[in-house]
């Protein structure tokens, strides 16, 4: 649908993923494969409590184990030395435990066995203490403090904003819906489990493997980590092997991460650490669990005036990126579809559950959720038909919303009318049947949530016309290598395999600042496409001499450099940069560039263009709901995008059904269930990811709006597949049997509660 | 407590000594440096450990090594042909996009090779049947159904 | 894991023996599904396991067709049942059983008898056979002897089985004609899944196609161990089975279960799919039963 496919000769095109060979014959080595000499197992010892005393802890038996090597305790951490952005975290707890996940002690051994036992022989004694769960009653007066020194459980962020006047436009509404939404945690259940493997050299620098989605800001807090170990002025690598998934799970630093280094300093051998499947779902973070209180009225023609929205978060026991969810929440809070009167207010609130961390859509799901139900909640009311009634609030082009965001490509419009299409199609509507839809706005262009946004890129090219680009960006699956590899040889004239994308080692690698926020296609190809461009223009300055042409007339295209219409005045590309390196003066074709978005960071009231371009989109879905088991089967999904330009249509595809049966299972099937912190359901077996047989189809058609800042035109999609995807669900169900479940997940149990109470 | 077993591995007659309490996949990873088969659970909930044997399609985490003797092991990394071509379905992951991160995908595609070698028409409903023990996170499975689709009718061949 | 050492017996004879000689320090192992789960976890700590899978006897699956009786191994593996045409075509509800536990991976090598050993309250092996009137062998120190199926679980986890003992095989009795039956296991997605509840139902009509003759209506995680709802199989016999019968059928059969809350589902839903269940079950049996007329 784009208007240069055509003129594309790698871009748009269905290239395989580079590695996917490798990783089909079993070759690629992802952190469980690693193996050094002299190699140690680490292993972490959790807490036997959602919330108690330390009294006593003894590792004699543990450390007179043969095979061991260290064991340390929150004894051995030294106290600056705390995790979070808060700054709440020790690696290893002392004194007292928050939550069953507490890290109480960590050993290396010669295998993962003998760790396993000496983890069994360290006695620990515990005084338990009162602990609290639910997030608002933890807001009460009288409420047990989760960390002592905190005058109450309710954490000092500002997540507030106000625009606009929300009473008044309250007051001049003539429909208002108010509800109450709740979601649970899910877990972003990676099939490569956690793990690192930090060793230190002779010099007391240090190597770290790990699974990172941030290579540049692990760097600097495994740098932090060495000072307060006293060592200062070493150098830090931070080397990905390949990553077994990620999804957000990688955006923070772990205490697994710090152990092993701290493991690895006590004992100067490498140490590596590896989470089993339970660890996996015990220790990691989860989504943000989130407790919704909304307003949106409308006037009489159904132009939304105001949405006031109120939220309760879980913090669990220590604080992570789950806090920082708001940040993403007033995305659609403040600019999904046009409202003018915007108030938000979300409440942190320590509690002794586990904590939670990015996860894809890193907020945008739950806000998202609520907003979106209760569009249809409001469109009822008012009497118009949902559809419409979002066409009437759509987004357009070349507007700013009432935060600062300003939309310049914006194919919201367009995926409206092709998901009406799908849903009105197809056979008439049977008893328990249902269609349901629900919009998405997501960052595209990169998002300033650091005070840098950027990525840098190297390129280098050889006499054989083959590219090595050194780049910031990450790949965990989602295609960041083919992305980078077909923009460059976009532009080179090259094919996609003659790129090779490195990106796997902070010393060699330029600074990233993480594959979060959909960024990698926008951010990471832009700095790629920077850097191929300068270049492209030496190789140009060099032809231009060698056929006596302006530079600008030369092209690039299928390996040759040329002049359109001239057949004397062409060489191939690898013939040409031998020249140009093989005779006087010769020059060697190498570029950076380091790519910062033009976006804003959060200004006052957090009024700021957060990102240079903004993803929408629209999911449609049909379901067919059985009314005496309560079980809602998908029938058919339809996903439709507004991507700027598709770089490459087989991995979005691939991001899009990904992300959509991710949200699909946070609608229908995932929770992890907690009683009084307990992780109950810490495996497969009963954490319910849908598998093969419960695959749904799902269409995902693609509107390209060719956006002027991104790379050939790309936004990014790595997270909207699974935005709107609950409310979609949800307002189907609605359609089809008249209930409204507003408490993730959507289990047959709860549509069955709820018909009963309808039917009486 | 260890035992000499012969077995056959990706074509090969191997003779081993296992220690009884081993499991398939430890053998394979750990002593014999097959990395290519992956634990994802160590419990036989997920599918990552899939190898097959006698032409069966387990989860090698719950297979006791012992128990290969006499047996036909395949894993991951016998697929691809002593030229190094890859398989047909192995290529056809590949190029359909059967593959992101990889993790599941030895596991995937060995299944896949198991179902197809017994039924090589087998159609959607059939695959996902046969798949619904391997659990991926990153693909949504549509894509691995359209690998495993688009090489129909020609399970079981190598070359 | 823990270390054991592997022993393999050739018949059921060798391996009492072997148990009888490190007794409490072996266990027999069949598929290994569970009991190397159960290892790993530390759950069981055995110096010896007992494998059974060379004993010719348990691996077979035999249809006499001259008698009508079924036989099925111990060590049968639940794939071999799930691609039996017999057991699809003559035994829709061991079919229906079978083809859903855990995954293609674990059938390959999970065997029924294993199944029925492990006494899991969800037990998707357990139900058919309950429901068919199976009859398990034991064969132990002090000889053979036959125990229904439905008396084999005294609560989750534990057997009738005594020290040693070793179930052989079950028997499946001649079908009466006109018979159908039905399972479904339900649960909230598709596979791998253990069940919220289990429902089995076999019905067998009079030759003139309306009476019923025999019911069983066979409940899985609706008790401690799998349970027949004998008030509603009694309710319909001689009854002519149509589908309000099923659902007066069904209402008494939830109330004579003994549900409860656990993590994967509340007690009051469980009773609600009984109610459900049954009644979709038994309309199953009758369309097969007419299929097959």
């Amino acid at each position: 649908m784009s208007k240069n496919n055509s003129e594309f000769s790698v871009v748009g095109k269905r290239i395989p993923k580079l590695d996917a060979a490798q990783k089909a014959m079993g070759r690629a080595e992802y952190i469980q494969d690693i193996k050094m000499p002299g190699m140690l197992y680490g292993k972490i010892l959790y807490s036997k409590y959602a919330s108690a005393k330390i009294i006593k802890i003894d590792i004699s038996k543990a450390m007179a184990l043969p095979g061991v090597h260290v064991v340390l305790t929150g004894e051995d951490v030294p106290k600056k030395m705390k995790m979070g952005f808060y700054k709440d975290n020790p690696p290893i707890k002392k004194d007292k435990v928050c939550s069953f996940r507490d890290e109480v002690a960590a050993v290396a051994a010669i295998s993962p066995e003998i760790a396993k036992k000496a983890l069994d022989l360290i006695e620990i004694e515990y005084e338990e203490q009162i602990g609290i769960f639910d997030p608002e009653k933890a807001m009460e007066k009288d409420a047990p403090l989760v960390h002592e020194h905190t005058k109450s459980n309710v954490l000092k962020l500002p997540w507030n904003i106000h625009y606009g006047d929300v009473e008044k436009a309250e007051k001049e509404s003539a429909f208002v819906v108010e509800d109450r939404f709740t979601t649970t945690g899910v877990t972003h259940c990676c099939m490569g489990t956690s793990g690192a493997l930090a060793l230190f050299d002779a010099t007391e620098n240090l190597t770290v493997y790990t699974n990172t989605q941030i290579p540049s800001l692990a760097q600097k807090d495994f740098l932090e980590t060495l000072k307060i170990l006293g060592l200062e002025n070493k150098r830090v690598r931070v080397i990905k092997p390949i990553i077994g998934g990620g999804f957000g799970s990688k955006l923070d630093t772990y205490a697994y991460e710090h152990i092993a280094i701290l493991l690895a300093y006590k004992c100067r051998k490498p140490v590596k650490i590896v989470f089993d499947r339970v660890e996996e779902f015990k220790a990691t973070s989860t989504r943000q669990p989130t407790v919704t209180y909304i307003r949106q009225g409308c006037d009489k023609n159904g132009k939304l005036t105001f949405r006031d929205i109120r939220m309760i978060l879980d913090n669990g026991a220590y604080t992570s990126w789950g806090a920082t969810t708001p940040t993403v929440m007033m995305m659609p809070i403040s600019s999904l579809y046009r409202v003018k009167n915007i108030r938000y207010n979300a409440k942190c609130v320590y509690t002794n559950n586990t904590y939670s961390q990015a996860m894809r859509g890193y907020g945008n799901p739950q806000a998202t959720f609520a907003i979106e139900s209760n569009i249809d909640m409001l469109a009822e009311k008012a009497g118009i038909d949902p559809i419409e009634f979002r066409r009437i609030n759509q987004n357009v082009p070349n507007e700013t919303t009432p935060q600062g965001f300003k939309i310049t490509t914006c194919g919201l419009a367009e995926c409206i009318n092709e998901v009406e299409k799908e849903l009105k199609s197809g056979i008439a509507k049977e008893k328990g049947v249902g269609v349901g839809m629900a919009s998405l706005i997501h960052v595209g262009g990169g998002a300033r949530i650091y005070k840098s946004d950027g990525c840098g890129a190297i390129l280098k090219m050889d006499d054989y016309g083959k590219v090595d680009i050194f780049t910031g960006g990450t790949d965990m699956g989602q295609g960041m290598d083919n992305i980078t590899a077909q923009i460059v040889a976009e532009e080179l004239g090259l094919l996609a395999e003659d790129i090779n994308v490195v990106h796997s080692d902070t010393d060699i690698c330029p600074w990233d600042v993480g594959a979060h926020a959909s960024r990698s296609t926008f951010v990471a190809g832009n700095a790629a496409l920077g850097a191929a461009k300068k270049v492209k223009q030496k190789i140009q300055e060099f032809a231009s001499k060698l056929f006596d042409v302006p530079a600008e007339e030369i092209k690039f295209k299928n390996k040759l450099v040329f002049v359109p219409g001239d057949q004397e005045k062409s060489m191939p590309i690898d013939k040409l940069l031998r020249k140009a390196h093989f005779s006087k003066n010769g020059t060697m074709l190498m570029a950076d560039y380091f790519y910062d978005p033009d976006n804003e960071s959060f200004g006052k009231d957090f009024k700021c263009n957060l990102s240079a371009t903004y993803t929408f989109g629209v999911h449609g879905v049909k379901v067919n709901v059985d009314e005496e088991t309560g079980k809602v089967e998908v029938l058919d999904y339809i996903a439709a995008h507004d991507v700027g330009q598709a770089i490459n249509p087989l991995l979005l595809e691939g991001q899009v059904y990904g992300g959509v049966l991710m949200g699909l299972g946070y609608a229908l099937t995932e929770e992890v269930v907690q009683k009084n912190g307990e992780n109950m359901n810490a495996n497969f077996r009963d954490y319910k990811l849908f598998t093969a047989k419960d695959a749904v189809n799902i269409k995902a058609p693609v509107f390209e709006t060719a956006d002027e800042a991104g790379p050939f035109g790309a936004k990014g999609i790595g997270e909207p597949g699974c935005v709107p995807t609950a409310p979609a669900v949800g307002n189907a169900i609605y359609d089809a049997v008249g209930v409204r479940i507003k408490d993730l997940p959507i289990t047959p149990e709860k549509v069955l509660a709820a018909l009963k109470e309808k039917n009486g | 407590m260890a035992t000499n077993i012969f077995f056959k591995l990706n074509g090969d007659e191997i003779s081993y000594e296992v220690k009884d309490h081993w499991t398939l996949l430890h053998l394979l990873r750990e002593e014999m440096g097959l990395i290519g088969t992956k634990e994802g659970c160590g419990n036989g909930e997920c599918g990552a450990c899939t190898v097959i044997v006698d032409k069966l399609a387990v989860n090698s985490c719950l297979y006791l090594a012992i128990e290969i003797e006499g047996k036909t092991v395949e894993t991951i990394e016998g697929l691809a042909s002593t030229s190094g071509t890859l398989h047909p379905i192995q290529q056809s992951f590949v190029e359909n996009g059967g593959i992101q991160c990889g993790f599941c995908s030895p596991g995937m595609i060995m299944s896949s090779k198991a179902l197809l070698d017994e039924n090589p028409d087998a159609d959607r409903e059939e695959i996902k049947h046969a798949l619904a023990g391997n659990i991926c996170r990153c693909t949504g499975y549509i894509q691995i159904f359209e690998s495993v689709e688009a090489v129909k009718g020609m399970g079981g061949q190598n070359e | 894991m823990k270390a054991f050492k592997y022993l393999s017996p050739t018949t059921v004879e060798e391996a009492i023996a072997f148990h009888d000689q490190h007794s409490e320090t072996a266990k027999y192992i069949g598929g290994g599904t569970d009991v190397i789960v159960k290892v790993k976890e530390g759950w069981l700590e055995p110096d010896y396991l007992i494998s059974l899978k060379k004993i010719g006897e348990m691996s077979e699956l035999h249809k006499n067709d001259a008698t009508g009786e079924l036989s099925i191994g111990a060590m049968v593996t639940h794939a071999t049942l799930e691609k039996s045409l017999m057991i699809q075509n003559e035994y829709p509800i061991i079919y229906d059983a079978v083809s859903n536990i855990g995954s293609l991976q674990v059938r390959n090598v999970g065997t029924i008898g294993g199944n029925l050993i492990n006494a899991v309250p969800s037990a998707d092996g357990a139900i058919p056979l309950i429901a068919l009137d199976g009859i398990a062998l034991l064969h132990g120190p002090d000889g053979e002897r036959s125990v229904e199926v439905k008396d084999l679980f005294i609560e989750p986890y534990k057997t009738v089985l005594k020290p040693r003992e070793i179930l052989k095989k079950i028997t499946i009795p001649p079908q009466a004609p006109h018979t159908g039956s039905a399972y479904i296991k339900f649960g909230r997605r598709a596979a791998m899944e253990l069940p919220l509840i289990g429902i089995g139902v076999l019905l067998t009509l009079a030759d003139n196609l309306k009476i019923c003759n025999t019911a069983r209506i066979c409940l899985g995680v609706a008790a401690p161990v799998p349970m027949r709802a004998f008030d509603a199989e009694k309710y319909l016999i001689g009854k002519k089975i149509n589908e309000d019968i099923l659902i007066e059928a069904g209402k008494i059969a939830a109330d004579e279960s003994k549900v409860r809350d656990s993590v994967r589902g509340k007690a009051w839903h469980r009773k609600e799919m009984i109610r459900v269940q049954v009644r979709r079950m038994g309309l199953k049996c009758l369309e097969i039963i007419k299929n097959n007329s």
